[in-house]
């Protein structure tokens, strides 16, 4: 009898009954290979440090398949997707430094893998943020729309479902999108968002604004499609009650 | 109250929602925010937006993708 090797002993269901039969290819100490040969190759804390890198690493799976999805818009790309990224991240494991992010960092390796190989593949021609500004002429607001017909959007948005959010952010286009991904699903500061999509924050900051402005619109249109509002209380028209 | 503060706070929107302001920003549009109903209902609308896209359930990854990374981390250990 097999025993699962201990990193997944603390990721639950990571290691479900079964799985070993399926990775019957690896040797008698379990899918992972030999720790003995870590410790052979370095100390009991190397064993240790390489242990925890791929508890944690693997922890993050979910959370990147769930990106990958964003990014590819397919769940074959997004697999092939987090595969790369894993593969990246343990070929380069020694290039993370312990103690520092390493959700960010895989992050980062994700988004460079998916800009530098699905990318290429997308449907969706990229729009350079130029033209994206074109498109979608989004002056600094140096207004608002009346408090009611934003009371109204309020409503609608409490009627929309998921479905219609997760088809929506799907037509922001995609550095927008991921931008938007990133700090309102996953958190990340500013900073950490400019790190992973290796840009400045100033430029984080810019396609957050267009992106959640495209969103808000398609929002919008979506609670007007269902009929959820009679009329489309889009940001930016109606009154501008500028005090 | 002048256009000026509703340009600012306006203006500063994102970074207020996304708690990215610095505090004296903060305190000038949280004080802005408090006195213009305006510019909160703006406020109000894209902290929901946020919320609905961060409340979105959320993928698991499939069985078939562990096996696969675990295949590719023991690639990894043996060519390392």
């Amino acid at each position: 009898m097999l025993e699962a090797p201990r990193p997944y002993a603390v990721v639950p269901g990571f290691f479900p009954d079964g799985e070993l039969g399926r990775l019957g290819t690896f040797d008698s100490r379990g899918p992972l290979g030999s720790w003995a040969m870590d410790a052979a190759r370095g100390t009991d804390e190397y064993a240790a440090e390489a242990e925890a890198f791929e508890v944690l690493a693997l922890s993050f799976m979910d959370q990147l398949y769930a990106a990958a999805l964003r990014m590819t818009r397919n769940p074959a790309d997004a697999e092939d997707l987090v595969q790369e990224t894993y593969a990246k991240a343990f070929a380069g494991r020694d290039k993370f430094t312990t103690g520092t992010n390493l959700k960010a960092w895989l992050y980062r390796i994700q988004t460079n893998a998916f800009i530098n190989t699905y990318r290429k593949k997308q449907r969706e021609p990229k729009r350079t943020d130029a033209e994206a500004v074109e498109d979608w002429q989004i002056a600094r607001a140096a207004s608002h729309t009346s408090a009611g017909l934003v009371s109204a959007e309020q409503a609608a948005l409490d009627a929309i479902g998921d479905i219609d959010i997760r088809e929506a952010l799907a037509e922001v286009p995609e550095d927008f999108r991921l931008a938007v991904y990133l700090s309102d699903v996953e958190g990340f500061a500013y900073k950490e968002i400019a790190e992973i999509m290796d840009t400045p924050v100033g430029t984080v900051m810019s396609r957050l604004h267009r992106g959640r402005k495209i969103l808000r619109e398609m929002l919008a249109d979506y609670a007007a499609d269902r009929g959820i509002v009679n009329h489309r209380a889009r940001p930016g028209e109606g009154s501008t009650d500028v005090r | 109250m002048s256009g000026k503060s509703c340009e600012e706070a306006l203006d500063r929107l994102y970074e207020f929602i996304d708690n990215e302001l610095p505090p004296e920003e903060l305190r000038r549009v949280s004080e802005h925010l408090q006195e213009c109903s305006g510019c909160d209902a703006e406020r109000r609308v894209n902290e929901k937006i946020k919320q609905i896209v961060s409340g979105c359930p959320k993928e698991s990854a499939p069985d078939d993708l562990r096996a696969r990374v675990l295949a590719v981390i023991a690639e990894a250990r043996e060519s390392g």
